[in-house]
């Protein structure tokens, strides 16, 4: 325990002398309640010593009210009625402290959030609901116990998962302040999607310049363990000390003989769609992801492999390994961030834009590929059905963002607008007598520099944007595509036909989402748009509400290569604070299971979502492991011979609160139960 | 599951037992071979209909809806019927007294003079629903595939029509509303082929009280329509709800004599209700599903003759 600055140490095992302290939170609560009558009332509760009251309690003057009352030996628990807890405990507790007593001696009405806000024109009920609180955080007050910090040792190390954009530059970050990190990355190359664009708004410099000499930098760091074409698939432990089993997928290729001549690939027989040139370019069943791919490493594709031989017999150096097995690897590391990115929307779930009916009918990131100078076409955009260079394309907007229809998501996807417009401005540039259609709902051009870009788009080359979300899409003559909407602006229905359709895809959380949660215990922080939560969106937003596993880039929400970037920078920079104090502190909020309760029954064991709870065969009896316990209270609840308690949330000291809140005079006479 | 047991509460509307009632004839017969039971419904009234009468006046539509109802429910059955308009004006009827109860209330006000009671235990279901959900693809096309000596292997133009698809949220088409394809599923095991015309989804004219308000306008929907399945090259025109079928089969006529000098050529293409068609690929005679006349049968005669599909099929008598 921290020792208080004047050397007093009040540990809360005397009888308790609870001091209320009530805070007008300026009008938030004194408008609303009369807040010296309730301290009168607060006085008339049994074991309160005294009530105070305050124009704001978290100011220096009102903690210093509290630190006073403690040295002065006049409170040995205390209750502040105000705010949220997720406000301002903390405050408080480092005040109690400070005064000397046990931080864990405090508890924190809430009159404010669950009071005063909500029933701002009811002051007669405000004042009983404030009562109520008040009588409630008094009553389990009495029964606090002091508890004492635990402090873990932290391994510096890293685990990075995602080898996109964010997570080389979370790695190259922690791997240049001195910090181990293992990068794993589950297909064969490093980059993600950032190495599929062609250019980025609104510098319009190339996206593979820029990524390709961070990609083959995170290779040849030192402190950098590269592991691609593998994936976590299974994690334990706890903040600081996390053991994670990685499995590397067989590439059924020596990589050490092999020398990536690529004699093996013009003789592979077997041709399917390439994944990077999203199915518009064939690659071999034996194949290297595209020329620029870190590591250069050959992999056969076992799905589509037909083992005839033909590239062992090719290879000049034998290193062709048809019964390559998976290997498995168990690391030790003390932080994680997962940064493992966002899948495409998928445009087929938007049937009346017909993509995958029509042939003319393209996704941006597609669209990307067709731009890119090692595309599929080498950078000239051919469309699909015929391999004409386009005369006329729209860009649909929102396909698959901004939907309440239940068919796609209902955030906006951040990046579309100005991807499209990028697209657009790219095309025109090599087809000035291109016509060019961008369809939008709202053009959302908010980061730096994109509103300039937009509007130099818009004026100088020639691009109309049409204010209207397009309503179907049609085949026309020729495999030419018909567009019907609405152009708002002019309030007229509108039919247009262009030769090629781009549909600009919003982002989604990945299929594997689910599994990425699950092995990594960041399950109960899913949102309702799928991706991860953060633990708090504007004060936390690269943690995640399991300690040590940090968030970076899109696996949060869909966010642009800046924002990716600096979220990555920002995951780097939270880990190495936790990594660089060496040890971290533990909430002892933890349950205990008392032994000669416990029946052995197990029940506690698979409901734990945290894993914490292990079975001692040898006395038969459930343990609990009090630093992976996050303190749900889950096992206490299910408990049938009430064997475990949780720390600061026993049932002595709940039970108390539970009986004044209801006490059973009031059932009779005031609340009426309808 | 035992399709014996099924039975309904047929609700005929309007438009069939006055003009097609060959649709009703058609419907029974090809559920009498699944064994499904179809019960009259008597003192139906008009659904009423969703355009007209709920556009004028709500608290009327809800009730007349209600009484329609509360005839199924004394029998204990849900409703079977076979046109889209009924479809909408009974299922959003039920849906809303359902969970509206002050309406509800208003409504057992109006029905208690009458000794009747709303009381929200029937369900409402399309034919087209009962075929693809109760009966289903797979029992179809068995039925269907000794039927016939040879497949009919006709080129259809399908049309869903308004009421039957939106709004989605109370329908049981798994909220598909801009490309559903359970119709041409259940239409293609007949050995046909659905073909995909421009615009699909575009209502015939009729609906909304615009055919009864402005004929010249609901009629040059139905011209563009005609054109686009022409232009498709369909061989017939396949419905599930009689004012769409009574749209493009009188409807031709119509705009063969309104838009002489819009159209290259005037419009001949059979409409045929798709119970018929089903009836026709499971091996019914034309006779039985009323498409050939017999002299008992009530009712008007297609408007355009469906004789061309007729012989193309070699069913013509």
């Amino acid at each position: 325990m921290v020792k208080a600055k004047n050397g007093i140490k009040i540990t809360g095992r005397e009888p308790p002398k609870i001091g209320v302290y009530i805070c007008w939170c300026g009008i938030n609560i004194g408008g609303v309640v009369d807040v010296p009558k309730l301290c009168d009332y607060a006085r008339s509760l049994p074991g309160v010593s005294l009530a105070s009251e305050y124009k704001f309690m978290c100011s220096d003057i009102g903690q210093g009210m509290i630190m006073e009352d403690i040295r002065a030996g006049k409170v040995n628990r205390v209750v502040v009625a105000s705010c949220s807890p997720r406000m301002h405990e903390e405050t408080f507790r480092r005040a109690c402290e400070e005064g000397g007593l046990n931080k864990y001696l405090f508890e924190q009405a809430n009159i404010r959030e669950h009071c005063t806000w909500v029933t701002m024109n009811d002051v007669p009920g405000a004042t009983r609901i404030a009562k109520d609180h008040i009588r409630m955080a008094i009553a389990k007050a009495g029964a606090l116990k002091p508890l004492e910090i635990t402090t873990v040792k932290v391994e510096p190390a890293t685990l990075v998962v995602g080898a996109g954009i964010a997570g080389i530059n979370a790695a190259l970050d922690l791997a240049n302040s001195g910090y181990k990190v293992y990068l794993v990355e589950k297909s064969p190359t490093v980059g993600g999607h950032m190495a599929q664009l062609d250019k980025t708004f609104p510098t319009m410099d190339c996206s593979s310049c820029i990524t390709t000499p961070k990609m083959s930098e995170v290779a040849r760091n030192p402190n950098i363990e590269l592991m691609t074409y593998s994936e976590v698939v299974s994690l334990d432990g706890y903040v600081g000390n996390f053991q994670a089993r990685i499995e590397k997928y067989p590439h059924y290729i020596d990589q050490d003989t092999c020398t990536g001549c690529g004699h093996c690939v013009d003789t592979c027989p077997v041709e399917t769609g390439n994944e990077f040139e999203l199915g518009m370019k064939p690659r071999k069943a034996i194949y290297l992801s595209f020329p620029q791919a870190v590591p250069g490493e050959y992999t056969i594709d076992m799905n589509h492999c037909i083992k005839c031989g033909i590239c062992a017999e090719a290879c000049p150096t034998s290193a062709v390994r048809y019964d390559d097995k998976p290997e498995y690897v168990d690391i030790k590391i003390g932080t994680i961030i997962l940064a493992t990115g966002y899948d495409p929307y998928d445009a087929t779930r938007m049937h009346q834009y017909g993509f995958g009916r029509h042939k003319n009918v393209i996704n941006a990131l597609q669209m990307e590929r067709l731009l890119s100078s090692y595309g599929p076409t080498e950078g000239k955009v051919k469309r699909p059905s015929d391999l004409k260079e386009p005369e006329s394309i729209v860009w649909v907007q929102c396909v698959g963002s901004r939907d309440f229809t239940g068919r796609g998501r209902k955030y906006c996807s951040r990046v579309c607008c100005m991807y499209a417009t990028k697209q657009a401005r790219s095309y025109k540039e090599k087809h000035p007598n291109a016509q060019i259609f961008i369809f939008y709902i709202d053009l959302r051009a908010f980061g730096k520099g994109y509103e300039e870009f937009y509007m130099d788009t818009a004026k100088n080359y020639g691009i109309k944007f049409i204010r209207g979300r397009v309503a179907e899409i049609l085949a026309g003559k020729n495999d030419n595509v018909i567009i019907r909407a609405e152009d708002t602006t002019l309030q007229r229905p509108l039919e247009l036909e262009v030769d090629m359709v781009v549909l600009s895809i919003g982002l989604e959380p990945r299929a594997d989402i689910d599994d990425i949660a699950r092995i990594f215990n960041v399950t109960a922080t899913k949102t309702e748009d799928g991706f991860l939560m953060e633990a708090h969106p504007k004060l936390r937003p690269v943690d995640t509400l399991t300690e040590g596993i940090f968030v970076a880039g899109n696996v949060v929400g869909p966010k642009d290569i800046p924002d990716t970037v600096a979220q990555a920078k920002a995951a780097a920079s939270s880990a190495s604070t936790l990594m660089s104090q060496g040890e971290v502190e533990i909430i002892p909020y933890y349950a205990t299971v008392i032994d000669h309760k416990c029946a052995g029954c197990k029940s506690c064991i698979g409901l734990c979502p945290f894993k914490a709870i292990t079975f001692n065969e040898i006395e038969s009896v459930a343990e609990i492991n009090d630093i992976l316990c996050k303190g749900c209270g889950t096992c206490v609840a299910a408990c049938p011979s009430k064997a475990i308690v949780q720390n600061h949330f026993d049932d002595a000291q709940i039970l108390p609160m539970i009986e004044t809140a209801i006490p059973r005079k009031l059932q009779k006479e005031e609340v009426k139960v309808e | 599951m035992a399709s014996s047991d099924l039975k309904f509460a047929l609700f005929l509307g309007c438009v069939i037992p006055n003009r097609y009632s060959f649709i009703e004839r058609a419907t029974k017969a090809v559920f009498e071979k699944f064994k499904i039971e179809l019960i009259e419904m008597e003192g139906a009234s008009c659904c009423p209909a969703p355009g007209v009468f709920r556009g004028f006046d709500i608290d009327t539509w809800l009730v007349v809806g209600a009484r329609n109802i509360t005839i199924a429910e004394e029998l204990g059955l849900d409703i079977a019927l076979m046109c889209n308009g009924c479809y909408g004006s009974l299922l959003e009827v039920n849906h809303t007294l359902k969970h509206d109860k002050e309406k509800k209330r208003m409504v057992n006000e109006h029905l208690a003079k009458i000794g009747r009671e709303f009381k929200g235990i029937a369900k409402i279901r399309h034919v087209l629903d009962i075929m693809y959900h109760d009966i289903g693809p797979e029992k179809i096309r068995s039925r269907t595939k000794y039927g016939r000596k040879t497949p009919l292997n006709l080129n259809l133009a399908l049309h869903y029509g308004c009421h039957l698809i939106k709004p989605r949220d109370i329908r049981p088409w798994n909220n598909e509303v801009e490309n559903p394809t359970f119709f041409d599923e259940l239409l293609e095991i007949s050995g046909c082929k659905s073909l995909n015309y421009r615009d699909k989804f575009m209502c015939c004219g009729a609906g909304g009280g615009v055919r009864g308000a402005f004929k010249e306008l609901s009629l040059d929907y139905t011209r563009e329509k005609l054109e686009n399945i022409t232009a498709a090259k369909a061989d017939a025109i396949v419905t599930c709800c009689p004012f769409c079928h009574l749209q493009f089969d009188l409807g031709q006529v119509e705009v063969n004599n309104i838009f002489k000098d819009k159209i290259s050529a005037p419009f001949n293409i059979p409409v045929i209700y798709f119970t018929q068609l089903i009836g026709l690929a499971m091996g019914m005679k034309a006779e039985e599903l009323g498409m050939i006349r017999s002299p008992d049968l009530k009712g008007v005669p297609p408007f355009t003759p469906v004789k061309p599909i007729l012989t193309k099929i070699g069913e013509s008598a």
